[in-house]
């Protein structure tokens, strides 16, 4: 065999099983997608043509030789040969001129192919995938698909490790921290945690039923908002006694929350993240913004995943 | 006609030559620049962070773009122009005052040009829009360029003695009216000082600025018209316009096929306009103009590569002449390249591929499988064969030339091999959901895993650069060192060892 | 016929000129009156945000960011609803993009913030850990060119109609079910233009942490590049 081939084949190997490792990267491969698919054939077909149709004319430049009849014309002494077209190339070039023709006002007439409706079919098609495999999974499961979620969505503001990168975000592995809860206090909240309009008053708006109902004061502040960011644990602090004389209505003796009232603090739920997910939220720290692009699946998913992050504390 | 044979004047050839290399320079050198940019963010701040606004990747972009464009291929199409049109139409530069000093004046007003053009796209004076980025006041000195280009060059054709028109000059000729078309229509812009009045004022803000004439996909469309008719027009009719004169005379063989040429000519001409859709594939443009665009692309494989078919075909039986010189290596391997990347692009302009390729490395890929081995090797071997008969000296070394070649090729192919791996990977990435049917991947792992392909980039960029100013090298030392020459080689440039 | 051209330059040119002409004309010329209606929803830019577009502009951002979400389920579960060409209405000049270094960037209002982009833009990487856009420290301390974008604004309103300080459509609905309406004002002299700016800035700056910046906007009436730039990338919905 001639050099030439060996090298056509040596030098597509190369590229093809460079194109073949691209593919092996990926999780899960081709995966089954149609376009993949396409874009790798396309490839594979660039080099095989190129190369080939490349050699057999280098073969022509080692072993055939130059003939034909010359034009009269030379121009600053370059001559011109009256040889015919080659033949291959005559008839490819009238082949895909008829098959664009074709393909124009038979194959696919201007109105045929619509590209957002193939994209509607494809949703609808994935959709149904989704709903079928994954609408009833749960526990860890769950929590794998959450991480899933987290992984793409949301480590750009919370980071890897969900600690919300030097107070950037919410540290996600905690419930809530001390600055959070005094500007709760001292700000109010018109957030949609539980799903509703229904706010958290500011300062103003706080009283100590312990201390005939006179406004929440700064030192109060501080020591409640102590007792709520460490979990609730030290019931004899100071926080404690403000706690149960000014939040416990709202949000339960042990922060657990009130239905329709407030939300649980002494911990995540489901729901809770949800809302947030859903509705975006204002606080301390800055601007969590809306996730409508997920599905309500991948919202609880999501959330279990932050509630695994802290053991639901 | 006349009995002894012409003197041509090179003058102005000579000028453009010199300003192909300083651009080249520039512009490679910064395309480098943006290749380790992109491996090693911290080159970003390379002249320290008080810089790193005119130092960054994102400034320094456009000025790579246009230097290499605008400065190193325009260059080197009026440098060959003011050397293969003389010849072929056999009348001197010397037999017209007037051409002459119109050559020499669009010369000055272009480096004039140019220099604006660098230091508004320095401080970040531009449109936006690829490849004509350049505000309004740099737009007219560019058309008064190009306008100066055509009178002379219809001067030339009027003054000719050879009645009928090579097939260069067919080239040259729809390129001056193509970009000339596409330039003015992608330009159209309002100055905002034509509406200052409304606000009782005279002046507000930067007196350069402009507002497209068109809006959102409008724009796009009309943008797009012009940024793949400009590579039609600026790395391609052009550069066919050179490998047709230099294969031919450096080899002296005659061309393969007279009706070869033709119908590749008409059918390029025809058929390139016809396929700008394909960089607007699954956008916001009518279904109709996607797929119409998609559809010729596939049959402009066929003018392009009657071409370079043509090309090879000339050779025919003279592989002795490959093999011993890397000036026709040049031209045989960079017609190869230019069979490759118009391969490529048809494949690329297949709506499902180009729903993987579109907005990845890979299209950068084939970009530079174009310019780098087309374009870059076309535009030099032009140089050097025009070398000796300018400088009427023999090229200085051909082992420099014969190790150039080969590093350049190895810089094209690690090149625009990373980038395929690096597109399709990337591309893929995108795409791919994970076994919840959730994005598999967030956007930042589509970026880090590119990291050793830019960093390959890069190194396949400095082989190119390094090829570039050996070339750079060969030439000075041709013009200043190289053996003298008594009479014009005919075919085959003289080269010292 | 050919040979016949080949020695008559002048009719070569013409054939050339007719045969590259008549392609762009068909490809062009049906989409416009089309394409230029906007979608119900769009508004026309603000002074800050057209600001902050020259922002964006003049640094290039489009060459790594597209601004056009094609289609695909990846693509809308990643960055939102596809692009609507109406969308585009008042883009002057189109900012799609040709390559995607880094995201799109179409909708990130949606999904980002004023503080995270403050943080992000000064240095990507240690946001998002591995980026490789550059810092873009300058746009903290230089001041933004309102009067070019007012200039700009004043060239829309002009000469292509942009419905500055009128009535436009937005998708929420009134009580009575027609949409509601929203009036983007523009400035009648270049003071008015700056104050409105400063309006907006100071708005944007309330959401924001460097000390340096609320005080460029809150006490020396000054807006540096950043400010603009955050009020543009927001407005991307
Ligand atoms: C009138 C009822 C009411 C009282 C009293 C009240 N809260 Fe709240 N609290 C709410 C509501 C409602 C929300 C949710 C606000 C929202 O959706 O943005 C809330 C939210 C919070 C949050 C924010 C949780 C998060 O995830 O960011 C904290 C912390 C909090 N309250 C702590 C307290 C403490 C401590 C007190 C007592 C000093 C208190 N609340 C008193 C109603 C109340
Ligand atoms: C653009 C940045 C950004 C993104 C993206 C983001 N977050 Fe947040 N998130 C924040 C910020 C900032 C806060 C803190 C708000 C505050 O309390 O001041 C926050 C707070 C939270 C909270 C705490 C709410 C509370 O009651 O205290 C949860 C839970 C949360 N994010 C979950 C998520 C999840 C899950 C995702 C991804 C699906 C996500 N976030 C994506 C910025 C972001
Ligand atoms: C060298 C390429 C590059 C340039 C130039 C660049 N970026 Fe980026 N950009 C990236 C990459 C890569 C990412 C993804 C990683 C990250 O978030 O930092 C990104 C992310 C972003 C994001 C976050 C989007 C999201 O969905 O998370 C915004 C906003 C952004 N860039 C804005 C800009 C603006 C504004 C400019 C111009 C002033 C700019 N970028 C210039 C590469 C670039
Ligand atoms: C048959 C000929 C060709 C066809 C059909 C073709 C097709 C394409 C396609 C489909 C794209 C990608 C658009 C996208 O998805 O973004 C593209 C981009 C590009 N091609 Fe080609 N190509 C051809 C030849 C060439 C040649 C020979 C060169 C250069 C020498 C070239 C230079 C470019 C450039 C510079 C771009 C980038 C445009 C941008 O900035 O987005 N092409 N081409
Ligand atoms: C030393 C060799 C070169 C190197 C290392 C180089 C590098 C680069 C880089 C890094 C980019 C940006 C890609 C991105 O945004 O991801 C680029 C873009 C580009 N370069 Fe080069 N370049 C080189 C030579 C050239 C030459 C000689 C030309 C033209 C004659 C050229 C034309 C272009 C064009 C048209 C683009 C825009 C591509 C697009 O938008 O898709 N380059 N180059
Ligand atoms: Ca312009
Ligand atoms: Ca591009
Ligand atoms: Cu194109």
């Amino acid at each position: 065999m001639n050099k030439l081939y060996l090298w056509g084949i040596i030098v597509t190997a190369a590229m093809l099983g460079a194109t073949y490792a691209t593919v092996g990267y990926q999780k899960g491969g081709l995966n089954g997608d149609i376009i993949n698919k396409l874009a790798i054939a396309g490839a594979v077909a660039l080099v095989i043509i190129t190369v080939f149709v490349v050699i057999k004319y280098v073969r022509q430049m080692q072993t055939d030789t130059a003939d034909g009849e010359l034009a009269e014309e030379s121009w600053d002494n370059i001559g011109e040969y009256k040889n015919p077209l080659p033949f291959g190339w005559a008839v490819i070039f009238l082949g895909t001129m008829v098959w664009g023709m074709w393909y124009w006002v038979i194959g696919y007439p201007v109105d045929a192919y619509s590209q957002i409706g193939e994209y509607n079919e494809d949703v609808a098609a994935h959709d149904a995938k989704f709903n079928a495999q994954y609408a009833s999974i749960k526990g860890p499961r769950l929590v794998e698909m959450g991480e899933s979620v987290f992984l793409t969505e949301c480590v750009v503001c919370h980071g890897l490790s969900a600690d919300g990168i030097d107070g950037q975000a919410a540290n996600l592995n905690e419930r809530i921290s001390f600055k959070s809860v005094k500007y709760a206090i001292d700000h109010g909240l018109t957030g949609k945690l539980i799903g509703t309009e229904a706010a958290m008053p500011d300062r103003s708006g706080l009283m100590n039923a312990n201390n005939n109902y006179a406004p929440i004061t700064d030192k109060e502040i501080d020591e409640v908002s102590k007792y709520v960011a460490d979990g609730f644990k030290d019931k004899n602090s100071a926080g404690a006694k403000v706690f149960a004389g000014t939040c416990t209505m709202c949000h339960g003796a042990n922060g657990e929350g009130v239905a329709g009232m407030a939300p649980q603090i002494d911990g995540w739920n489901s729901q809770l993240i949800v809302n947030v997910l859903d509705y975006g939220k204002v606080g301390a720290i800055g601007r969590m913004p809306v996730m409508d692009r997920l599905n309500s699946k991948q919202k609880e998913a999501a959330a279990a995943y932050v509630m695994s992050l802290s053991e639901g504390k | 006609m006349e009995n002894r044979p012409l003197e041509y004047d090179y003058t102005v050839a000579k000028m453009f030559m010199l300003t192909t290399i300083i651009f080249g320079i520039v512009g490679m050198s910064i395309g480098v620049i943006l290749a380790f940019e992109l491996a090693f963010p911290g080159i970003n701040t390379i002249l320290g962070s008080g810089l790193a606004e005119y130092t960054n990747f994102s400034r320094l972009r456009p000025l790579h773009t246009d230097s290499v464009i605008f400065g190193f291929t325009i260059s080197g199409v009026f440098a060959t122009w003011y050397y293969v049109g003389q010849r072929v139409l056999k009348v001197s530069m010397a037999e017209s005052s007037l051409l002459m000093f119109l050559g020499k004046l669009q010369f000055w007003i272009y480096i004039l040009t140019v220099a604006a053009a660098v230091v508004s796209l320095f401080l970040g004076e531009t449109t936006s829009k690829e490849y004509a980025e350049f505000e309004w006041p740099v737009d007219i000195a560019i058309v008064v360029v190009w306008v100066l280009w055509g009178v002379n060059m219809f001067g030339l054709i009027g003054l000719r003695r050879e009645k009928s028109l090579y097939i260069s000059v067919w080239y040259y000729i729809a390129t001056f009216l193509g970009i000339a078309m596409l330039y003015l229509f992608n330009n159209m812009e309002v100055p905002t000082w034509l509406a200052t009045s409304a606000a009782g004022e005279t002046h507000i803000g930067d007196w350069f600025h402009s507002v497209s004439m068109y809006a959102g996909t409008n724009d796009a469309l009309v943008q797009w018209w012009y940024g793949h008719n400009a590579v039609a027009f600026g790395f391609t009719v052009p550069i066919v316009a050179m490998v047709y004169y230099f294969l031919p005379k450096e080899s002296g063989q005659a061309i393969y096929s007279y009706k070869l040429s033709l119908l590749s000519f008409w059918g390029l001409m025809f058929v390139y306009l016809w396929a700008g859709g394909h960089h607007l594939l699954f956008s916001t443009v009518p279904d109709w103009v996607q797929t119409m665009g998609s559809i010729f692309s596939i049959v402009l494989i066929l003018p392009s590569w009657g071409s370079a078919i043509n090309m090879l075909l000339t050779m025919k039986g003279e592989w002795q002449q490959v093999a011993a010189s890397p000036l026709i290596k040049f031209m045989i391997l960079g017609s190869t390249f230019y069979m490759f990347s118009t391969l490529e692009g048809p494949i690329q302009a297949i709506k499902s591929v180009n729903a993987i390729a579109h907005f990845t490395d890979w299209i950068v890929g084939h970009v530079h499988d174009g310019v780098l081995g087309w374009v870059g090797f076309m535009i030099m071997a032009g140089l050097y064969h025009m070398a000796p008969r300018v400088f009427k000296r023999e090229i200085y070394s051909k082992s420099l030339m014969a190790s150039q070649f080969w590093i350049q090729t190895l810089g094209v192919v690690l090149y625009f091999t990373s980038m395929w791996i690096a597109g399709i990977t990337q591309g893929m990435m995108w795409r791919a959901h994970d076994q919840f049917g959730n994005l598999a991947y967030s956007f930042i792992d589509t970026v880090t895993v590119l990291h050793p392909y830019y960093a390959i980039r890069g190194v396949g960029g400095l082989l190119y650069l390094i090829g570039f100013v050996m070339f750079t090298y060969n030439i000075y030392k041709t013009m200043t060192a190289g053996k003298r020459l008594d009479s014009e080689p005919a075919s085959a440039s003289p080269m010292g060892a | 016929m050919f040979h016949w051209l080949e020695k008559n330059p002048f009719f070569f040119a013409v054939g050339v000129f007719a045969a590259i002409a008549f392609a762009g004309l068909v490809e062009i010329v049906p989409n416009f009156a089309e394409a230029s209606r906007p979608v119900i929803g769009t508004a026309p830019y603000s002074t800050l945000e057209l600001a902050g577009r020259q922002v964006y502009i003049k640094n290039s951002c489009n060459a790594c960011h597209s601004q056009l979400i094609r289609p695909f389920k990846s693509e809308t579960d990643r960055y939102g609803h596809y692009s609507l060409s109406g969308e585009y209405a008042y883009d002057r000049p189109f900012l799609w993009g040709s390559k995607r270094t880094g995201p799109d960037l179409h909708r990130v209002g949606n999904y980002r913030t004023t503080d995270w982009h403050e943080n992000h833009m000064k240095d990507p990487a240690a946001i998002v850990p591995g980026s490789i856009m550059p810092k873009y420290t300058w746009m903290y301390t230089k001041m933004v060119d309102i009067d070019t974008a007012f200039a700009e604004q004043l060239t829309d309103a002009q000469f292509f109609a942009v419905p500055y300080n009128k009535p436009v459509p937005m998708k929420e609905l009134d009580v009575d079910g027609k949409p509601k309406t929203k009036i983007v004002k523009m400035g009648k002299s270049i003071a008015e233009a700056n104050a409105m700016a400063l309006v907006e800035a100071k708005d944007i700056v309330k959401n924001m942490k460097d000390q340096d910046i609320k005080d460029a906007v809150n006490k020396r009436g000054e807006i540096p590049e950043i400010v603009a730039l955050i009020a543009y990338l927001n407005s991307l919905k």
